[in-house]
């Protein structure tokens, strides 16, 4: 549940935002993010729904990475 | 820079004297025990899990609670799904979790996001519905923005939400006060008597909260701490930033994680949580009141301890404390191992779990477990 995941946003409505990752889509709550400029394509660290802070594409793609280690079975 | 390279520059500091270094965090933890970053690392260094599982401190008297209100009143408890495992201290033909109360029939439904909550309500809105919500400030911050955002009527909140830093304090505070210490001799490296020498500080809650909580333990304490990301690296960094201030006698706080956590943290989220909740004393299952490091509902209209009987005072035998024989608390506070609890892999296994540190994806038993470690 402390879990965040690196999400890229699809598209935006309001607060609410399509976000990817990995090919999974969720929908992801911005209201945390309210003061920063976000618009599609940025990387969010997503946290139970809700974004917490914009991140890099590199920085998104470390962590996918450590999470399909961390996931494989073993 | 890649693992290999900061294993490189950690062997070539100079080794003068053991040196444990805490993680208050699943997340790291999980990491360093899946990645074997253990054995990796040169002799001497020890990586001591501590406070880093909100699920494993949650009260056993909310679960309790929780289990009532789902039994004893019209309803729908929602609750992140690591919770509904979570034994209370009660007999063997009586519902001791979540998970038991729902095959008995109550209505208990696993969540993993405030957002399914509300989804919730607006399906069934005439179903009174309960959001049982344990976690740290990561957790804290989108339930705040969910409240900030205005919640349906039919919605109420039990919350035992807590904060990372405390529990830290209270630690140190411990080893500064032998009263305060358990019983239990300190099996982890007893020839000296420090429960850490260094902090790898929670990247994730700094990111909310900034990184300033975490002063205290270098101005007040004089240890070393780094703020760490959840990759081999990211930890491999902080534990090489606080192996070197310790080598070079100073100690200061580091960012390693620079590229997600920022020094002042989420600003719109410190604003939401002091919006709607209180900062109080609070328990720690097994560990007992930690001053100011518990959240509560500002609005008491939407607090479900306000809106239902107050199931968590009913007495009971071993209220509030971890299970018989079950040493989660001592695991909690980084005073053993997982393996050296004698429960853990025999009496107390995932499929069988007698303590909470055991349900948990964050528990640190769950975790060793999961690595394999014996």
């Amino acid at each position: 549940m402390c879990l965040g995941i690196p999400m890229q946003i699809i598209n935006i409505q309001g607060y609410n935002a399509q976000c990817e990752a990995k090919g999974i889509r969720r929908e992801v709550n911005l209201f945390l993010l309210q003061d920063e400029a976000i618009i599609v394509g940025d990387f969010v660290l997503v946290h139970v729904g809700y974004a917490l802070q914009k991140m890099t594409s590199q920085e998104a793609q470390t962590t996918w990475e450590l999470l399909d280690q961390l996931m494989a079975p073993t | 820079m890649i693992a290999q390279e900061w294993l490189t520059k950690i062997r070539a500091l100079p080794q003068n004297s053991p040196c444990k270094i805490m993680n208050v965090c699943g997340g790291h933890e999980r990491t360093l025990s899946l990645g074997g970053v253990r054995t990796v690392l040169p002799a001497g260094i020890e990586l001591i899990p501590g406070p880093g599982c909100p699920v494993c401190v949650c009260p056993e008297e909310d679960i309790y609670a929780a289990i009532q209100l789902a039994l004893r009143e019209k309803v729908v408890v929602a609750t992140f799904g690591d919770m509904l495992r979570v034994p209370i201290n009660a007999g063997k033909q009586t519902v001791r979790s979540l998970e038991q109360a729902r095959a008995k029939g109550a209505k208990v439904h696993p969540i993993s996001s405030p957002l399914e909550v509300v989804a919730l309500t607006q399906q069934q809105p005439q179903q009174k519905i309960v959001f049982f919500a344990a976690g740290f400030e990561t957790t804290m911050a989108p339930l705040a923005a969910m409240l900030a955002q205005g919640i349906p009527q039919n919605l109420s909140i039990l919350l035992s939400g807590r904060l990372t830093w405390p529990a830290v304090a209270k630690l140190l505070a411990m080893e500064n006060d032998p009263v305060l210490l358990p019983a239990r001799k300190e099996t982890v490296n007893p020839s000296h008597s420090r429960i850490f020498d260094a902090l790898v500080a929670p990247g994730h809650v700094a990111t909310v909260m900034g990184t300033g909580e975490w002063e205290f333990v270098v101005k007040q304490h004089h240890l070393p701490v780094a703020v760490a990301g959840f990759t081999v690296e990211g930890l491999l960094a902080a534990f090489y930033s606080v192996l070197r201030q310790r080598a070079e006698g100073r100690c200061f706080l580091d960012n390693c994680y620079p590229q997600v956590v920022k020094p002042a943290g989420n600003l719109t989220a410190q604003k939401c949580l002091k919006e709607t909740m209180n900062v109080v004393d609070a328990q720690w299952r097994g560990i007992g009141c930690i001053p100011r490091s518990g959240f509560e509902l500002k609005d008491r209209q939407i607090d479900a301890r306000y809106q239902f009987p107050d199931y968590t005072s009913e007495g009971r035998e071993r209220r509030g404390e971890m299970p018989a024989g079950c040493e989660c608390a001592q695991v909690i506070l980084g005073r053993i191992y997982p393996k050296e609890c004698r429960l853990y892999g025999t009496a107390c296994t995932p499929r069988h779990p007698i303590g909470p540190c055991m349900v948990s994806d964050e528990g640190a038993c769950r975790i060793w477990w999961s690595a394999g470690l014996k």
